[in-house]
């Protein structure tokens, strides 16, 4: 049995952070997913993550420059605590042993929203 | 939105990252480069300004590395009139206590490198203050380190956020990125010293504190004696 979806006025409020990637390793979503989480457990703590209920909701490829991959992401994460998380996620600067990079260059209230950094 | 510490290399790479900091809201950035390299960097740096003249500032940092007070003086001398900014390295306390004490000197950059501890005290702090020597912390310290070290680092950043508010010395900020994939953008890098315990104001005042660096420098010679300076006729 599937639970009934919380009112409105009790739901968690999200903002959806855009990210750009430049990575030497080719990413997936999966791979995004356990990069962003590991940022903020190694910076913020287990105890802080747990309020940011972070979420991959997409995962573009954007370009290929001749030493990296291109990326842009749309990351979601709980409202007020889109400080503790991008400065989590400027603070990887490896994967595999490999280069990769994670700057947010918008944020926004709604998915749509993300559109316009994209 | 000044920078004043990427590290300085060969005119494409200088081009990219340039274009990089752009893309990322950086309006000033500074490359640097050691006594060795600098002359040779002056002479391609007028190409590089023109180029990027619509996108970004552009200028040169010297960045002195070296264990020998008589040899950092005997530098800063002979680049003084030709240098936007002079940094010099520190970690060493003897540099440490050299350089704060030379008002011919801009920067102190890193004074916590290799040590157990930040590197400053009140002494030094105040030396800072007297002399106008600006303390430089940088980002790629806390981003190329992990763990334990990353913590050492932090509590270092912190000591040094202590003094700074208690002595006034200028404090300021710089990525010290060496490639593309150093350079974040400007909110981002705000943010990790936010969290690192700086306030939002303060972190805004290291980027007037290097925008005041570079002003100062270029109106160095009409400055005869501190409080004393040459007006226009």
């Amino acid at each position: 049995m599937k639970l009934k979806v919380l009112p409105k006025s009790q739901r968690k409020h999200n903002h959806y952070l855009v990210l750009d990637i430049k990575s030497e390793e080719e990413l997936t979503k999966n791979d995004f997913t356990s990069i962003a989480w590991e940022a903020c457990v190694r910076f913020q703590g287990e105890n802080n993550t747990a309020n940011f209920n972070l979420w991959t909701i997409e995962l573009i490829e954007n370009s290929e420059i001749s030493f990296y991959k291109g990326y842009k992401a749309i990351l979601r994460c709980q409202r007020d605590f889109e400080d503790e998380v991008r400065s989590s996620l400027a603070l990887v600067n490896n994967f595999n042993r490999r280069q990769i990079s994670i700057s947010c260059i918008g944020i926004s209230g709604t998915i749509k929203g993300c559109s316009k950094f994209i | 939105m000044f920078d004043l510490n990427i590290k300085g290399s060969s005119y494409d790479m200088n081009l990219k990252l340039a274009v990089q900091a752009h893309n990322y809201g950086w309006r000033h950035i500074n490359f640097s480069y050691n006594q060795n390299e600098y002359d040779d960097a002056l002479t391609f740096m007028n190409d590089l300004k023109e180029e990027l003249k619509e996108l970004i500032d552009i200028d040169c940092t010297l960045y002195i590395e070296s264990n020998n007070p008589s040899e950092i003086r005997k530098t800063v001398r002979k680049y003084r009139d030709r240098s936007s900014c002079i940094s010099v390295l520190g970690g060493n306390l003897k540099i440490n206590r050299t350089s704060l004490e030379n008002n011919q000197i801009d920067v102190l950059s890193r004074p916590y490198l290799k040590r157990y501890d930040s590197g400053l005290n009140h002494i030094l702090a105040r030396e800072a203050k007297e002399n106008n020597v600006a303390i430089e912390l940088f980002f790629t310290d806390i981003l190329k380190s992990y763990l334990s070290h990353r913590s050492k680092v932090l509590a270092n950043f912190r000591d040094i956020y202590a003094l700074h508010r208690k002595y006034g010395f200028p404090l300021i900020l710089s990525s010290g990125a060496e490639s593309v994939f150093d350079i974040r953008t400007v909110k981002d890098f705000q943010s990790v010293f936010e969290q690192t315990g700086l306030s939002s104001s303060e972190v805004i005042n290291s980027f007037d504190v290097a925008k005041n660096i570079l002003a100062f420098s270029k109106d160095r010679k009409n400055l005869i004696l501190s409080g004393v300076k040459v007006v226009g006729q």
